[in-house]
């Protein structure tokens, strides 16, 4: 039995980072005219999201300017609950942003074919849940004011300088470094495809997309410093996919609180962030593919390999769940142990069985080939994910903050409207700049996925083949 | 004053006869003196006591005129210059200066520093016990009301009543000016008016009557010379005070030693107490001055500890504190003390003479049947009494029986039952002082009831500052009554019930605007001074009656009510033989704030109470209410005031609101769930309350306590804050005092679907196995580890060592002490200005105090022990909150106090995450005055202390061992060229503290007292782990340390502690 387990774990990461089967119907002549019609003319769900989209975003510009306006107490936030949705919202935005990275960076190196088809989509989507995930320090401070500029080591004639010795100073240096390495990233992936688009339009559009694309012609020797420089970037964004939510999970590890200050953290958030980027991925994925008619490029295979890093996580996810456990056991300190028998049997523990559920549980079924290869039960699942992942950061952050030391300073949260209309904000946020980038980038890289499709045919080579 | 006033000043107070310190009443207890003398208003202020003309400028006929008439050839002025003291002394060197209001000076007044603030002695008002304060002003503005360390009564402590003084002052919604009633409503008038036309109606009526609260020191005598000059009897003068207390023991003491006296109970040379239904330390009769006793002879000192019984139904803060807690059956007090009495009878070597224990005898005798059965019934053993009975006799020892609630018809019977056990024990002479300094009662029993049944006859009544119509239960009909009475004048300091009845409501002086005096303790006088003119146009109630008789052409032979007291200290001058000037001796008091050589005398043996023991009390064993006066709200008159609705029961920690209090078992027998609406029903009337479980509540007791329930719409502070008990109370008195009864009423209770959230500022009482939180060591265990020191600070540490300056701020707070009074969170937050946030905020678990009072149960649910814990800013010194503001908004200064800047917070509240006390506070909003939410008002500018920054919203705030003072301490031992003594500095929680549980100083001075205390066996860190162990915790190291609870017996089977992170 163990073997046979053991044998099909090693396929799943092996199918995870290295599958390169795919059954295509389409070949590299098609790929510029299928994106790119695409892109021009999306599908009229493309419309009814966006509109969805802009609603949600202006309910969340309208709760912060409240809150703004009257102060951090229109949050559910209290003594001894200072942390809440917003952390939680910060938190789960960093961890989907790190997916893109990931597919791009990490998967680049290994050589993971897969990633081609969708490490745009990766990308646009770690760059704009990064700029979400950097609004909600903001939102969540009492003086945005001031913190807007006093959290950036600005020289200043009053000599005051930011504090180096705390986590959140290290989180605005990881969250500022790794936006700009993959904006950079992603932008530069995007070169050869402005070019493309940039031949095939008029008037300003031209200029615009000439503009954009920085005089590229496709050169041998543009080609030629692109792929090193692409390689660069890679290498040096790698690390940072495991430095940012590092950085992000101290910003509680490095706290005394019971449930936070832990040595596990690091790797935990890093798998766990890993996990709900490549739930993300495949949550925006699968729909962007039916409304921009890309579906004979994101194939199924691609998507399946998703679903198998998904699952990868997720038992690493589940694995750091039970070893954290362990551990606030097996420290035999009354305070840790007792805020996990809470976590799971407490006032919050709907929270945590829901996390235990959607990101442990759940996934399971992606065992099966059949559902790997079902995409609405792989959507469902994915969602479910993604909400046990959030769930996750609310579990961590609220029960350790409501019962912590001090019995008689104990208290309880609820989210208040205003934190729930700036998380549907966020939403809308992000997914409103998702969707103006569909709607005039190609979603898919177009330069990248002519590397992995079957080159076109002559008639003499159809012949042969047959 | 000139140098030799001053020095002619200082000779005065070193004279015995005035200052007489003898014996332990009289010896001041604070061995730092703030300062010789206090500020003396007429100086500072003057022409203070005029009363203001009115702002009309067409007087129809000016009261100098008025007075002139009647062959007064004096002037106001010149009457004051005449009898004004300082005026007087000063007057030489005197110029006439302009009207100058409280703010801003357009010229400055002579000894006024800006910045610097200038202190005055007065008395407190809060209460009848009359504690000595000491008023800081700034900018002849008050500031901060404190204990006058060297007054007998509040030896430097003041309870939160009396701390929450300034917020009266200051309150947006005190009377403004005087109203008259034109039919429904009240307008507005101008006090000449007022005078002119209530001398007009008051000389029409044939018989007058005054109604008064407690008066304090001449004014009964006072309000008695106004009515005999209207011509009216000295029997129209009718006073009224909720706590039964008062009239019961003065009534027994009367029954007894035939003097309607109070004892004065020394509990600070009482070994062993034993309270019988007493709450002594919360709702008594001096609460200050008992906890202060109760402290000094109670808690551990040098390897001894008192001990302290009590017997109660209810679970009150006082039984909390117990070392042996006995739940008894309601009813049952009376029982319980002839018990103890018979136990103490058979006891060899019990006291009493021969008459008094014949007496005792035969009553013992007479219901020997009923005392026979009553062990069975109360559920008490009677080897407890015995043992009891045989310790109360060995050492120094008194019995305190009573509440303030009215115990069914059997209040003076309890009082005269617990007047035989001390005299059995020897308590009168020892720790009852009723020959030599005993307190005098400040009202007269039975005056409520006799005003009622007068009332048909009255013409007129003139009421002051009290308010039986929601004070007394409304079966009592005061409404109905007084509506009857044709012309009503009530003079209040806020609008209240009694509004609706008057036809004038003219608003008194706030007592920091007023002349007065008290008398605490016989032949010991207080002095109350104004030490700011009136703030809103208002006016002393003496003085109003005054002008009232000027305009009635029955004047009284003084021009104010100042006159009026220089007249009646002629007395207490003649008394004291001083040699010095009247003058002189007035403005000595004036400023030391209070005179006195204790009266002695000497009472009759016991007269004859057999009579009063023909009925015994049955113990109740039917469901029945008791309705306690609250501490902070006392019957009603302080639900006003922010800062005490949100100080919260100490018990309960509910806030702002009215419980239901249920002993669990019965909630839980009768399906009532926490939270859970209930209809309390009596057979006359019905209340809708929400249940509270308080663990120690006898089972057949449900406990409303009164001071919420207001229903008047103009005072929106207390408007229908919680619900009133007193409806559900039959119209029932203790047979002898005449007091209404509050307590034993048979109800029923009738559990609704309906669900409401008690605002209560602590949620969990249960501390579980976590060890590093409180600590207890037992008697013994500490007598093994006398000479045992410990250092607190020696920790094995990774980490350099912090820079440190010439001085390291050390807090230390005796857990054995503290009674959990809560006066520190008042002190606390009138001093820095921490906003009151009101029940929704404190539903969402905003509160902002700086100093919390924990509240943790142990042991059996029917009767748990409490600890109290004040939890502050521990000021760590690896403290976690400080590495992770990313701003450094939040940093270690080199004397070991964790800092607080304000302007550099951008409120990440990271701080307050990491900090395991969880004692940060967060500015959630830009806090106003009031409940937040729905009656919010803008904050007065002027009732916020200056000295203390005020925070906006989205800033992070917290203790800081009140850093403003040190700043003051340091510039001021600056200027004297010297180093910042030990008591220096002495922060607000330290210095109101009743108990004297916290010290503050610095620790590296090695003669300070806190340096001691650090190294004191029960020394301990919270959150520290077990350091014998070698165990740190969390290794925060923090200033703030703890002294363990002192346990009488040894605990049972000590834990391990935790070894944290």
């Amino acid at each position: 039995m163990v073997s046979i387990w053991q044998g099909s774990y090693r396929e799943i990461v092996w199918g995870a980072f290295m599958s390169d089967a795919v059954d295509w119907d389409k070949s590299v002549s098609d790929v510029n005219n299928g994106v790119l019609a695409a892109t021009g003319k999306p599908h009229p769900t493309f419309y009814v999201a966006l509109g969805l989209s802009l609603v949600c975003l202006v309910i969340g510009i309208v709760a912060w300017a409240l809150q703004i306006t009257y102060g951090t107490g229109m949050a559910g936030l209290n003594s001894p609950v200072y942390w809440g949705v917003y952390i939680t919202d910060f938190v789960f935005w960093v961890g989907i942003g790190h997916a893109g990275t990931l597919i791009s960076a990490i998967l680049f190196l290994f050589r993971a074919k897969w990633r081609n088809s969708i490490n745009r989509s990766a990308e646009a989507m770690t760059v704009f849940a990064v700029i979400t995930a950097g609004l909600f320090p903001l939102i969540h401070v009492g003086r945005v004011w001031l913190a807007a500029y006093w959290m950036v080591p600005l020289p200043n004639t009053n000599n005051l300088w930011v504090n180096f010795r705390s986590p959140l100073m290290w989180d605005v240096f990881a969250i500022s470094t790794y936006l700009t390495v993959s904006l950079t990233f992603w932008y530069m992936g995007l070169v050869p495809d402005l070019a493309s688009m940039r031949d095939r339009t008029r008037g300003y559009k031209r200029l615009i997309y000439g503009f954009l694309s920085f005089g590229w012609t496709g050169t041998l020797r543009q080609w030629h410093h692109y792929e090193a420089g692409y390689g660069f970037l890679a290498a040096l964004a790698t690390p940072l996919v495991l430095s940012v939510h590092s950085i992000v999970s101290w910003d509680f590890a490095m706290s005394v609180q019971p449930g936070w200050h832990t040595t596990i953290f690091p790797p935990y958030f890093v798998a766990g962030a890993i996990l709900s980027g490549c739930a993300m991925v495949y949550t925006l994925v699968l729909p962007f593919r039916k409304m921009f008619n890309l579906e004979g490029f994101i194939r199924h295979e691609h998507l399946e390999a998703l679903i198998k890093l998904t699952l990868l996580t997720s038992t690493i996810v589940a694995y750091a769940y039970g070893i954290e456990f362990f551990i606030a056991w097996y420290s035999g300190n009354p305070y840790e142990w007792i805020i996990f028998q809470k976590r799971a049997y407490g006032p919050y523990a709907f929270y945590f069985w829901v996390m235990t559920f959607c990101n442990c549980v759940f996934p399971l079924a992606f065992w099966s080939k059949k559902v790997r290869n079902n995409t609405t039960a792989c959507f469902i699942i994915c969602v479910l994910v993604n909400v046990g992942m959030w769930f996750e950061r609310y579990n961590i952050i609220i029960s350790s903050l409501v019962e912590d030391f001090i019995p008689g300073s104990w208290g309880h949260y609820e989210p208040s409207l205003t934190e729930i209309a700036i998380t549907i904000g966020s939403f809308g946020w992000f997914f409103t700049w998702l969707l103006i980038f569909c709607r005039f980038f190609p979603f898919v890289s177009m330069s990248e996925l002519k590397l992995i499709m079957p080159k076109p045919m002559r008639p003499k080579d159809k012949s042969l083949a047959a | 004053m000139s140098k030799q006033e001053v020095d002619e000043l200082a000779k005065l107070a070193e004279k015995p006869e005035v200052f007489a310190p003898s014996g332990s009443f009289e010896a001041p207890v604070r061995d730092v003196k703030p300062g010789e003398y206090y500020a003396y208003a007429e100086e500072r202020l003057p022409g203070i006591t005029e009363v203001e003309g009115s702002v009309e400028a067409d007087l129809p006929v000016s009261p100098q005129e008025k007075l002139a008439t009647q062959g007064f050839s004096l002037d106001r002025r010149d009457v004051l210059r005449l009898f004004g003291a300082s005026a007087v002394a000063s007057s030489a060197g005197c110029i006439q200066r302009p009207e100058e209001h409280i703010v801003s000076y357009i010229r400055k007044p002579r000894d006024q520093v800006p910045g610097v603030a200038t202190h005055y002695a007065s008395t407190c008002d809060g209460c009848a016990s009359s504690c000595g304060i000491v008023v800081k002003t700034k900018g002849g503005r008050p500031v901060k009301i404190e204990g006058h360390d060297e007054h007998p009564v509040s030896q430097g402590a003041l309870c939160g009543v009396g701390q929450a003084g300034l917020q009266a002052l200051y309150h947006p919604e005190r009377l403004k000016g005087p109203r008259v009633r034109v039919g429904e409503r009240l307008d507005e008038t101008t006090w000449d008016d007022v005078f002119e036309r209530i001398a007009k109606t008051l000389g029409s009526k044939a018989k007058i009557g005054i109604l008064t609260g407690a008066p304090s020191g001449h004014a009964l005598e006072f309000y008695k010379e106004v009515l005999s000059n209207m011509g009216q009897g000295e029997d129209q003068l009718y006073t009224w005070e909720p706590n039964g207390l008062f009239t019961s023991i003065a009534k027994a003491h009367e029954f007894a030693f035939g003097e309607l006296d109070l004892p004065r109970v020394e509990l600070s040379s009482a070994q062993l107490v034993v309270g019988i239904s007493s709450d002594f330390l919360d709702v008594g009769t001096a609460p200050v001055f008992h906890g202060k006793g109760f402290s000094r002879g109670h808690a551990y000192a040098l390897g001894k500890r008192g001990r302290f019984v009590a017997f109660e139904s209810n679970y009150t803060l006082t039984g909390a504190k117990a070392d042996e807690r006995h739940v008894i059956n309601p009813g049952a007090e009376v029982l319980v003390t002839l018990l103890l009495v018979r136990s103490l009878m058979e006891e060899p070597g019990s006291r009493g003479s021969v008459a008094q224990r014949k007496q005792i005898a035969d009553i013992l005798e007479l219901q020997k049947s009923v005392l026979d059965e009553a062990y069975a019934k109360v559920g008490i053993e009677k080897t407890v009494f015995d043992e009891l009975a045989h310790s109360l006799l060995q050492m120094p020892s008194v019995i305190l029986a009573g509440g303030s609630s009215v115990f069914d018809h059997n209040a003076t019977q309890l009082q005269l039952a617990a007047i035989f056990a001390n005299i059995l024990i020897g308590s009168y002479g020892a720790t009852l002082m009723f020959e030599d300094g005993w307190m005098p009662c400040p009202v007269v029993p039975g005056d409520l009831k006799r005003l009622l049944s007068n009332a048909e006859d009255l013409d007129a009544l003139i009421v002051v500052d009290t308010n039986p119509i929601f004070s007394a239960p409304p079966s009592w009909e005061v409404r109905k009554v007084l509506e009857r009475i044709p012309f009503v004048v009530s003079i209040q300091n806020f609008p209240n019930e009694m509004d609706d009845v008057a036809e004038f409501v003219l608003p008194n002086n706030h007592y920091l605007e007023s002349w007065g005096d008290a008398q605490p303790v016989a032949g010991f006088w207080s002095m109350r001074q104004p030490v700011v003119r009136s703030t809103t146009n208002s006016r002393q109630a003496e003085d109003i009656l005054l002008w009232v008789l000027a305009y009635m052409e029955k004047s009284l032979p003084y021009k104010d009510y100042r006159a009026y007291l220089r007249k009646r200290w002629q007395k207490i001058y003649d008394m004291s033989g001083t040699k010095v000037s009247y003058d002189h001796f007035l403005q000595a008091v004036t400023r030391r704030g209070f005179v006195g050589r204790l009266q002695t005398r000497t009472v009759a043996e016991l007269s004859n109470v057999r009579d009063h023991f023909r009925g015994l009390p049955e113990p109740l064993t039917e469901l029945s209410l008791i309705s306690p006066l609250d501490s902070r709200l006392h019957d009603g008159r302080y639900a006003h005031l922010p800062v005490l609705q949100e100080a919260g029961d100490p018990i309960t920690t509910i806030t702002w609101d009215t419980w239901a209090g249920f002993n669990p078992h019965t909630m839980e027998a009768r399906g009532i769930r926490q939270g859970q609406v209930v209809k309390v029903k009596s057979s006359v009337g019905e209340i809708e309350v929400t249940a509270f479980a308080v663990p120690g509540v006898h089972k057949n007791l449900v406990v409303v306590p009164r001071g919420n329930g207001h229903q008047d719409h103009r005072s929106t502070i207390s408007y229908k804050n919680g619900v009133n008990p007193l409806p559900l109370f039959l119209r029932a008195e203790d047979r002898y005092s005449g007091q209404p009864v509050t307590s034993n009423q048979k109800i029923e209770v009738v559990v609704t679907e309906k669900r409401y959230r008690l605002a209560a500022l602590q949620k969990t009482s249960d501390i579980g196995e976590r060890s590093d939180i409180i600590k207890k060591h037992s008697l013994a265990t500490l007598k093994r580890n006398f000479n045992k020191k410990r250092d607190l600070d020696h920790v094995p540490d990774l980490f350099p060592k912090l820079e440190e300056g010439e001085y390291k701020w050390g807090m230390s707070i005796d857990l054995d002490r503290c009674t959990g009074c809560g006066a520190c969170m008042i002190a606390c937050s009138v001093e820095n200005n921490v906003p009151q946030v009101g029940r929704e905020q404190i539903l969402l678990g905003r509160t902002m105090h700086w100093i919390r009072l924990d509240r943790y149960f142990h042991g059996d649910l029917n009767n748990p022990k409490a600890t109290f814990q004040p939890v502050m800013c521990q000021h760590c010194n690896h403290a976690p909150c400080e590495a992770v503001c990313p701003v450094y908004a939040t940093t270690h200064d080199e004397e070991g106090m964790n800092a607080m800047t304000y302007n550099r917070c951008v409120g990440t509240r990271y701080c307050a995450n990491a900090c395991p006390y969880k004692v940060r506070r967060f500015n959630w909003w830009t806090h106003k005055w009031g409940e937040m939410g729905k009656r919010q008002m803008d904050r007065n500018p002027r009732a916020v202390n200056p000295d203390v920054t005020v925070r906006t919203r989205g800033v992070m705030e917290k203790c800081s061992l009140c850093v403003g003072r040190i700043r003051d301490a340091k510039h001021v031992a600056k200027a004297e060229g010297r180093k910042v003594k030990d008591r220096d500095v002495r922060t607000a929680c330290q210095q109101t503290c009743p108990a004297d549980a916290i010290e503050f100083g610095n620790v590296k001075d090695p003669t300070s007292r806190i340096s001691s205390l650090r190294t004191h066996y029960r020394a301990y860190t919270m959150l520290n782990g077990d350091p014998d162990h070698h165990h740190y915790g969390l290794k925060t190291l923090p200033s703030v340390n703890y002294l363990a609870e002192v346990t009488l017996k040894e605990a049972p089977g000590k834990k391990e502690t935790g070894s944290g992170h």
